[in-house]
């Protein structure tokens, strides 16, 4: 009951939160221009043969939904970071954790609460998703429990990542940590053909980074009608029992420096 | 003797800054205890350790050496919370909930069920006087009304113990009043009360115990009673000073005649010789200094003289 009173206060604040609402309302506008080129094309459609619209028509509608769902990260993690921040910045930490609720259970609540609103976010980008896909006169054909549980899985790795830098620094510079992190596990991810990284580096930030692009739903994302790329049960469960690893040890690493951190109005 | 709430053994807490060796002693080897209903007053200038301490007892601070037990238990520890309430200094709120929204969540914080919470929380709403702003957003209070639905939060579990950081801070004179008469409510109902105040008038009229701490140390500490007895000396009223200077006696002018301050052992002496010159003596007083006197003469001896 702490623990969903908590979750909920949390959702409750951060829908009101202005640097989100802001942040949200920058995304929006972004969308709405990439957008403007989506109609455009499909609005000369009539004088294009099916293979050329396609040629043009599908990458910009990838590119829309890897950024929403890259905001998506960012968001988690700077929601996750700035609740806590919020808390300590305003003295409400003192009258909450004076009754008897665990720092562990405040943290957990905290999590939870940034998972709520991430679920909203993610219900609004499948929306989305179905909605750019028929603009654009593509289907999606892929389950969309993918199209849900993966990014919901990578928003809580990068809110858990979040919530523990946040217990150390100040939540600007754990949202750039976090954003420096996002960067870094897109260059060493396994498909990148970068080479300014030596191998043994490369291949140690791949084990220590978050690998977004395992978590990624786009790998599964099939917005034509060419074959469906083919995944068995075990592939996603161990895709997702890594995020949700990752996650869980990010959160311990938290409650446990928590804990142990002196509370004070910041 | 019942055992203490709250017993400070030799607590010491350094603060250390990042990166750096500088280190501030924010206590040194303090030692206190406050009893079952008892009404202690926590007491010092600002930057002597006050917060710190009260940190320390809320389990938000940690200290570096010393032994910390509230009901017998470690600071922070849940069976200890359960039976706290508290107000923090600067009472901090979630601005977008009302009144009673935030009461309900403090409740379910509390791990108590908030559906039927209404007539408990309405009870204190009207008890400090917010009955009537249960719609409005708790952002759109004054600070008075923030720091009295502070003190709704703090009571709102019946606590046996309530820690009071500066509860009448931003409250008008009648505010304030009206706090006074809460805590003697509290105390009447034999509730042990912890309270830190710069209004030192105030804190006479209720505590019992007062602890006096100045730049990180414990300067006095024991029943307000006997703190403030100290004196030996007597303050006679009397409707006028007589033609002949009266020995070894300071006489000051009052608002109905004047106040006449000898030793006890003078003071038959004393009212002899105004009688004899044909004064009335009006009352006759031992003399007990204030609060604020004792408080001043233990923190500043030097009355502010550089």
């Amino acid at each position: 009951m702490k623990i969903r009173a908590i979750a909920l206060n949390t959702f409750s604040g951060l829908v009101r939160n202005k640097i989100i609402i802001l942040f949200c309302a920058g995304c929006i506008c972004i969308l709405l221009l990439m957008l403007t080129s989506l109609l455009g094309i499909r609005a000369v459609r009539a004088r294009q043969n099916a293979e050329q619209m396609q040629m043009m028509v599908l990458p910009l509608i990838a590119g829309m939904m890897t950024f929403i769902s890259g905001f998506g990260s960012l968001l988690a993690a700077w929601s996750a970071a700035d609740s806590v921040a919020a808390e300590m910045r305003s003295g409400t930490v003192l009258a909450v954790l004076a009754r008897p609720v665990h720092r562990w259970q405040f943290l957990l609540g905290k999590f939870l609460g940034v998972q709520l609103m991430m679920f909203v976010f993610v219900l609004i980008m499948l929306g989305l998703n179905y909605l750019l896909a028929w603009i654009g006169g593509a289907t999606i054909s892929t389950n969309p429990w993918v199209l849900v549980v993966y990014p919901m899985v990578r928003y809580m790795v990068y809110s858990a990542l979040g919530t523990l830098l946040v217990t150390v620094m100040h939540p600007i510079i754990a949202f750039c940590v976090v954003l420096v992190v996002m960067i870094g596990s897109g260059l060493v991810a396994p498909g990148n053909p970068q080479t300014f990284m030596p191998d043994w580096l490369r291949t140690g930030l791949f084990y220590i980074l978050p690998s977004s692009n395992l978590l990624s739903e786009t790998r599964f994302l099939t917005i034509t009608r060419a074959t469906l790329k083919a995944a068995v049960w075990t592939d996603h469960a161990t895709a997702l029992l890594y995020g949700l690893d990752y996650a869980l040890v990010c959160l311990v690493l938290a409650a446990w420096i928590f804990h142990s951190r002196s509370l004070s109005r910041d | 003797m019942a055992d203490a709430v709250i017993e400070f053994q030799h607590v010491s807490k350094i603060y250390k800054r990042l990166f750096s060796e500088e280190k501030i002693a924010a206590l040194s080897d303090v030692s206190f205890e406050a009893l079952p209903g008892q009404v202690c007053a926590f007491l010092g200038p600002n930057g002597a350790g006050k917060t710190t301490s009260i940190s320390i007892l809320m389990g938000f601070f940690f200290a570096n050496s010393g032994q910390v037990r509230v009901f017998g238990y470690p600071p922070g520890d849940i069976r200890a919370k359960e039976q706290i309430g508290f107000l923090p200094e600067n009472f901090a709120f979630h601005k977008f909930l009302t009144a009673p929204k935030l009461l309900r969540f403090h409740l379910q914080l509390a791990g108590r069920d908030p559906a039927h919470a209404g007539s408990l929380i309405a009870e204190l709403l009207a008890k400090v006087k917010l009955n009537g702003y249960e719609k409005l957003k708790i952002g759109k209070y004054s600070r008075g009304m923030v720091q009295r639905l502070g003190i709704a939060q703090a009571l709102l579990c019946n606590p046996q113990l309530v820690v009071l950081d500066e509860p009448t801070s931003g409250l008008d004179p009648a505010g304030r009043r009206e706090v006074l008469q809460l805590l003697s409510q509290l105390k009447a109902e034999g509730k042990t009360i912890f309270l830190s105040s710069h209004i030192l008038p105030e804190v006479e009229q209720i505590a019992d115990y007062a602890i006096i701490i100045n730049r990180g140390k414990l300067v006095r500490s024991g029943r307000l009673q006997d703190l403030l007895a100290g004196g030996s000396q007597v303050e006679i009223l009397a409707d006028r000073a007589p033609a002949e200077p009266l020995p070894a006696a300071i006489v000051e002018p009052g608002p109905h005649g004047v106040r006449i301050l000898v030793e006890a052992a003078r003071k038959r002496e004393t009212v002899e010789s105004l009688w004899a010159a044909g004064c009335d003596v009006i009352a006759m007083n031992p003399l007990r200094s204030t609060l604020e006197e004792l408080f001043l003469k233990e923190v500043d001896p030097g009355g502010g003289a550089s």
